[in-house]
């Protein structure tokens, strides 16, 4: 293929190859740039200017270089929210993982009807999260919930989960878990079926027992997978939002640094300190990212 | 197989699917109860008092069928023009010769790490200069540009699968490279476009961030965020939003449920590979 078009070409079939990869790549460059490329950008300039829409700045922005990440370096609020990221990142991305790889190694057993099992794992993931949010608000409300529910029937008492802060933030990472453990059950899924039969019959025959084909075969095969999982968990439980928010009704008492960045900048009107914080969360997403990335790169090798 | 192992077996695939199910059907045993149930102690499982008033409350107290035509017009905008560009992007990453490949893909892929909350403030600063709030263009953009990346991987990996020859063949006869294009891969592709929608639909019909910011008002909300706003301040009027959560949930729980295989390929591929 690397010969110009033969001559009995006609019309815009007559376009090259690097022509026709421009205009075919065109339409999507220029929506992401819209949509992504050029709201970062503008992001990084936002960040060095003093501008809120409530007062004079609104109209005059005033340039203070690195001002506004000055500021955010005393700001308490900020250092709670991210401290609150950290958490859900700490608590969510192994549980998720442990959970989602149980999921995974019961999907894969040899069912005659795989629907039903498949299905179980997809409505998870495509459950919008801020339902999962109220639904587990159901879950958890103190008096008609039924979490509460059962831990009565069991001989526990009642938890305050929505109103006492501790019991509120593992309420939080409870539904986190469960809303996103099945997608990362579908790629480790995905990770299993790949792994050759005849390994664990070759075991087998050595005499390993299923515990130890676990450890030496499932699982280091299955560490790629595992691992991809764990950074896409990372990369969407740092940027934790709409679960808090729905569980919350709006409410902040439990405030990750996405659900700050949203009330700074857009309830508050503070487009320049709001923009500093989000620059700080790209930059974390960007080095995640770019983890990854090194990753694949090294796994096409 | 020995009855233990059978045993083992329902269980397992118990565990997945009552994992899975149970909050879907818990809220839907919900919305079959009157208020006077859903606030007694010790609560019910199954509905007592089994009624449909609640889905009446929904559809004619609270604009349920509104926010319903709002997420389907921005979900069905976004999905069409994501799935237009990223097939056109997919095709030539699939099968043209072009410079700093891997880049791009790379750079696809960082794409759609973006947290979308620092995309909000921009996006919110552009839609209002340009008088854009509370119209569908306003988040139909965004979405659609949202799904670029795994649409255009699912269709490479989709494209990489119809064979060359095919093509070559159709030039070979006469057809200019745009004419095979039609004529051979389209009607090929159908299904990798299908998984690519289905993909870049439900991205759509689940965002919240965008939508709570740019299209705010009553009569412009998207299910999620018409729902979350049936929460009052201090009450919670759960029959109002189990009934309009089963409304919401119900056609997409089914378009997955009859193409869960595509479903799962899709998301495999563009998760993994990605």
């Amino acid at each position: 293929m690397t010969q110009q078009e033969p001559r009995y070409r006609r019309s815009f079939g007559d376009l090259s190859e690097r022509a026709l990869a421009f205009w075919l790549l065109l339409p999507a460059t220029l929506l992401l740039g819209l949509v992504a490329l050029y709201p970062v950008a503008r992001l990084f300039h936002n960040s060095l200017f003093r501008r809120r829409l409530t007062d004079e700045t609104g109209t005059n922005p005033v340039f203070v270089g690195l001002g506004n990440f000055a500021q955010a370096l005393s700001d308490e609020r900020f250092w709670t929210a991210l401290w609150n990221t950290f958490l859900i990142v700490l608590v969510t991305v192994p549980g998720a993982l442990v959970v989602g790889l149980l999921l995974a190694l019961l999907a894969n057993l040899p069912f005659q009807v795989r629907w039903p099992v498949r299905l179980g794992l997809l409505l998870p993931w495509a459950l919008p999260l801020v339902f999962a949010g109220l639904i587990f608000r159901w879950f958890f409300d103190s008096q008609y919930g039924v979490v509460n529910d059962v831990l009565v029937r069991l001989g526990g008492e009642r938890l305050l989960w929505v109103t006492t802060p501790e019991l509120l933030f593992w309420a939080v990472c409870l539904t986190i878990i469960w809303k996103t453990s099945s997608f990362v059950a579908l790629i480790l899924l995905a990770g299993l079926q790949v792994i050759p039969k005849e390994l664990y019959e070759a075991a087998a025959v050595d005499g390993a027992s299923r515990w130890q084909s676990f450890w030496r075969i499932t699982l280091p095969l299955l560490t790629p997978a595992l691992l991809v999982a764990a950074i896409f968990r990372t990369i969407t439980a740092f940027q934790t939002f709409d679960i808090p928010f729905a569980m919350q009704n709006g409410g902040s008492s439990f405030e990750t640094l996405a659900m700050y960045v949203r009330t700074t900048s857009i309830e508050n009107l503070n487009f320049g300190y709001g923009s500093a914080l989000a620059v700080l969360m790209f930059l974390v997403s960007l080095g995640v990212t770019l983890l990854y990335l090194r990753h694949i790169r090294g796994a096409d090798d | 197989m020995r009855w233990s192992a059978r045993f083992w077996l329902w269980a397992a695939a118990a565990v997945v699917v009552v994992n899975g199910f149970f909050p879907m059907v818990w809220i839907l045993l919900t919305s079959f109860k009157p208020e006077s149930e859903l606030t007694r102690i010790p609560i019910t499982w199954w509905p007592e008092n089994f009624t449909l008033q609640n889905y009446v409350q929904a559809l004619t107290g609270a604009p349920i069928g509104r926010y319903f035509l709002n997420s389907l017009i921005v979900a069905a905008g976004a999905t069409a023009l994501c799935v237009f560009v990223s097939a056109l992007a997919a095709y030539a990453l699939a099968r043209l010769r072009i410079p700093h490949k891997t880049l791009i893909f790379s750079l696809l892929v960082g794409v759609s790490m973006f947290p979308t909350v620092t995309l909000l403030l921009p996006l919110f600063e552009m839609v209002l200069a340009l008088g854009l709030r509370n119209t569908y263009i306003a988040l139909i953009l965004p979405h659609a540009a949202l799904s670029i990346p795994v649409a255009t991987l699912v269709l490479v990996s989709f494209f990489q699968g119809i064979p060359k020859d095919l093509e070559a063949a159709a030039m070979v006869d006469g057809c200019t490279r745009i004419g095979a294009l039609w004529r051979v891969v389209v009607p090929l592709s159908a299904p990798g476009v299908f998984t690519a929608s289905i993909l870049a639909f439900v991205n759509s019909w689940d965002e919240f961030l965008l939508a709570l910011t740019l299209m705010p008002s009553q009569a412009m909300r998207t299910l999620p965020v018409g729902i979350q706003f049936l929460q009052g301040e201090y009450t919670f009027p759960w029959p109002l939003i189990s009934a309009a959560l089963v409304i919401a949930l119900v056609p997409v729980a089914l378009v997955i449920a009859v193409f869960q295989e595509r479903v799962v390929g899709g998301l495999t591929q563009g998760g993994v590979k990605g």
